[in-house]
């Protein structure tokens, strides 16, 4: 977000309307926070001194915006060069400008009304010489913290719960389902034995309960501000119990052989060395053989106990 | 080489044969004792937003589990003295199977804490101790090497553990993942099914039973003859025992008298304090200094695979005739060895980084897996094969207390200084002092036991005295083996 090679950052906040007092110190790296329904105008200023530089605005109501650029003078101090500006990478009409040196810098300005519709990738391009030097802002609703990309696993008959959480205080916060493309909202109040939603401030929980196979799919927190909604995507797979009861048997089966394998190959184990002694019906040739497997062979397998 | 005390099994142990069958049930039963209950901690976060609890609620059921397997330890000890490794170890497996299972149905967190921490954590207590003993009885020679091999179990599960458990949540969820998990611990069953006891009828008969009774004796344990598992040394005093004090009958309190048993126990307990923090705040100290969180939990992979193959080197070192007489120095040395490192981890993070922090895992990872399979291989060194289990079990109950209250003193200091390597010198304080410790005391203990050796194959009027002994032992040699075969081993 904030390139590494950047030396210096500075932000100016200018409102020219607003109710009440806030003053805001920001610092490198921090995004402004504009929480007043009077459009207000916010400047930022970013300094350039390699190729292009990336700032993150997060903007919660619809606003004048005000972008300025400066541009270090490089070695060769040219007089004028130009610069222009664009919107999601094509040229804005009627921006280019000659921009003039002043106190070795380059400076370029623009206003801009933000509203919901047209948030982007704004820039900022001076072309000096044949090179081009650009400052990227983007404009953009809060975005929520946190990231589902695995679907979340639950049981029929069991619950499961969804959160969501944000940086910024929404006006609202609504839950949807998927259905395909549509988009069905889920009204926790008429329907309590099934849903239960929690609001808390900047975050808010979503609990299903006695999940059926149908309530997979796609849930949706949505974020109200003035500007736009902000929304996450969780993904809800529900499965019924036999699904991991097949892997455990096989486990629990796999167990049981294998114990039973072991424990047999011992006893049939001690069995061979236990019955040679035993065994009185041998032929008397075979009892050299009897006699070098077990001591205990010596006693019992004479010849004259043979017709026990 | 000093008097061996564990030659007063009655038999000279196979070293080999179905000995390695066993070591493998070992490996398995000691791999899921030590990983199992840090593997779980993957659930936590989802079963936190099931029940709506705090981290910290959730982290007791960890906290349960380990405590009750160190709790479990002198309960191990007592059934495999009374019933031998086999039975206690597939009870244990069963445990801790069926304490998952019914764990996967809960409803509430008080659940998990009575099943998975209580229940499970004693199940995999019957799992450790009856490994560690077996091993004792069928290993002597290359005993070390048995040993390094068996604890080599730990990381190797973890390593694999980890990753299954986090497919197992991805496609079943923690309840699905639960169940299966019960089945799979059950391979603690088939461990324990190899765990055969030896059998002493095939055993080639110790030469040397007499002098080792005089050994018993002179080894400081007056009362070793008196007690059940040495396997009732004098058979008509056996059966009066039986119906004696709980204590006595059941686990070896006598060792409380032996001079390296001390020796151990107290170099263990200030060494446990500062064993497993280093190891916990290995990936916030990294994240701390600035490193992202992959390269962060990589650093404790690296610790993983090192430790996996420093374990069984180091059974193989410590089994050479340089090192196996005097193997105390040894592990005191690799005690010392683990502090030495922790001092020097703030001074290579400071410096070099990242890639200091990886030299620091490399070498971390050597030490502990150093000490790792010297810990119980040192301790049958002291007390002998045959009184090892009381021993384990007491050990384990005293060594509760620093395991348990380690990590949360060292996240104390952390809180306090703001800073990691305060925490980290004091760990390097905590292991290097104890190593120093022990290997000074063993210096002594080694001195006296040469002392005792000398003067009991010197003196002539101590073979007058034990030819009494020697006789009615004699006849009673058949009853001995038999009571043997009846309680296992």
């Amino acid at each position: 977000m904030f390139s590494p090679w950047i030396s210096s950052l500075q932000l100016i906040l200018i409102a020219l309307f607003w109710r009440g007092i806030f003053t805001v110190s920001l610092t490198a790296g921090t995004v402004p926070l504009l929480d007043s329904n009077v459009p207000q105008t916010l400047s930022r200023s970013a300094v350039i001194t390699g190729d292009s530089l990336v700032e993150k605005v997060e903007i919660l109501t619809p606003i004048d915006l005000q972008l300025s650029c400066t541009c270090n003078a490089n070695p060769n101090k040219l007089p004028n060069v130009t610069g222009f500006w664009r919107k999601d990478g094509i040229e804005i009409d009627n921006s280019r400008l000659t921009v003039l040196l002043e106190k070795e810098q380059y400076n370029l300005k623009r206003e801009f009304s933000i509203d919901g519709d047209n948030l982007g990738n704004y820039s900022c391009v001076f072309y000096v010489g044949d090179k081009e030097s650009r400052i990227d802002f983007y404009l953009t609703a809060p975005e929520m913290e946190g990231k589902q990309d695995k679907p979340v696993i639950a049981y029929v008959g069991d619950s499961v719960t969804m959160a969501c959480k944000i940086k910024h205080l929404p006006n609202a916060w609504i839950w949807y389902k998927a259905n395909g493309t549509q988009q069905e909202l889920i009204n926790a109040t008429t329907d309590p034995l099934h849903y239960k939603m929690v609001v808390d401030g900047n975050a808010t929980k979503l609990t299903l309960k006695n999940l059926k196979e149908l309530d997979s799919g796609v849930y949706i927190c949505s974020a109200v501000y003035n500007i736009k909604a902000s929304v996450k995507q969780m993904e809800v797979r529900v499965i019924s119990f036999m699904e991991p009861l097949k892997p455990f048997i096989a486990i629990v089966a796999e167990v049981i052989l294998l114990v039973t394998l072991i424990l047999f190959f011992e006893r049939w184990g001690s069995k061979k060395s236990d019955d040679l002694p035993a065994e009185n019906m041998i032929p008397v040739d075979q009892l050299d053989k009897l006699t070098q497997d077990d001591n205990n062979g010596m006693g019992e397998s004479n010849a004259r106990q043979r017709n026990v | 080489m000093p008097p061996s005390a564990s030659t007063n099994l009655g038999y000279t142990p196979p070293d080999g044969g179905w000995g390695w069958p066993v070591v493998f049930g070992a490996f398995v039963s000691i791999g899921f004792s030590y990983a199992f209950p840090k593997s779980l901690t993957i659930y936590f976060k989802e079963i936190q937003k099931y029940f709506t609890v705090s981290y910290s609620e959730i982290a007791w059921v960890s906290s349960i589990m380990l405590a009750a397997m160190y709790a479990g330890g002198p309960v191990s000890s007592i059934l495999v003295n009374r019933y031998g490794s086999r039975p206690v170890v597939i009870i244990g497996g069963l445990m801790v199977g069926v304490a998952m299972i019914a764990a996967s149905f809960g409803t509430t967190i008080m659940h998990l804490y009575l099943l998975v921490g209580v229940i499970g954590g004693f199940g995999l207590s019957f799992n450790l101790q009856p490994s560690l003993t077996i091993i004792g009885k069928y290993f002597q020679v290359k005993r070390p090497m048995a040993n390094g091999l068996a604890m080599a179990g730990s990381p190797v599960f973890l390593f694999t553990l980890a990753p299954l458990n986090q497919f197992l949540f991805d496609h079943f969820g923690w309840r699905g993942a639960f169940m299966i998990l019960g089945a799979i611990v059950m391979n603690c069953c088939v461990a324990g099914a190899l765990m055969r006891p030896v059998d002493i009828k095939k055993a080639p008969k110790d030469p040397d039973t007499a002098t080792d009774r005089a050994t018993t004796g002179t080894e400081g344990s007056t009362e070793g003859i008196g007690s059940l598992e040495a396997g009732g040394l004098l058979g008509d005093t056996e059966p009066q025992q039986r119906k004696g004090g709980f204590a006595d009958k059941c686990l070896d309190l006598s060792l409380f008298k032996h001079r390296g048993f001390i020796i151990y126990l107290v170099g263990n307990v200030v060494m446990f304090f500062g064993f497993f923090a280093p190891v916990v705040f290995l990936a916030p100290y990294a994240k701390g200094i600035g490193i992202d969180n992959y390269q962060a939990a990589f650093l404790l992979s690296i610790f993983a695979l090192v430790d996996m193959f420093a374990r069984p080197g180091t059974g193989l070192i410590a089994n050479t005739r340089w090192i196996r007489p005097r193997i105390q120095y040894f592990f005191s040395f690799s005690v010392a060895y683990n502090g030495v490192c922790h001092l020097l981890c703030p001074f290579l993070a400071d410096y070099m980084g990242y890639a200091g922090l990886v030299i620091y895992a490399v070498f971390f990872g050597v030490a502990f897996g150093m000490v790792c399979a010297l810990l119980f291989e040192v301790l049958m060194d002291l007390v002998g094969a045959q009184r090892f289990s009381s021993a384990v079990g007491l050990v384990t109950i005293i060594e509760c207390g620093p395991v348990l209250l380690g990590p949360p003193i060292a996240g104390f200091l952390v809180d306090v200084f703001h800073d990691y390597k305060y925490m980290y010198w004091a760990c390097g304080v905590m292991m290097l002092s104890p190593g120093i410790f022990l290997f000074i005391m063993n210096y002594f203990n080694y001195k006296r036991l040469d002392q005792e050796e000398r003067e009991k194959q010197s003196g002539a009027s101590g073979m007058v005295t034990l030819s009494s002994v020697e006789e009615t032992g004699a006849v009673e040699e058949r009853k001995e083996e038999e009571i043997f075969d009846k309680s296992g081993e």
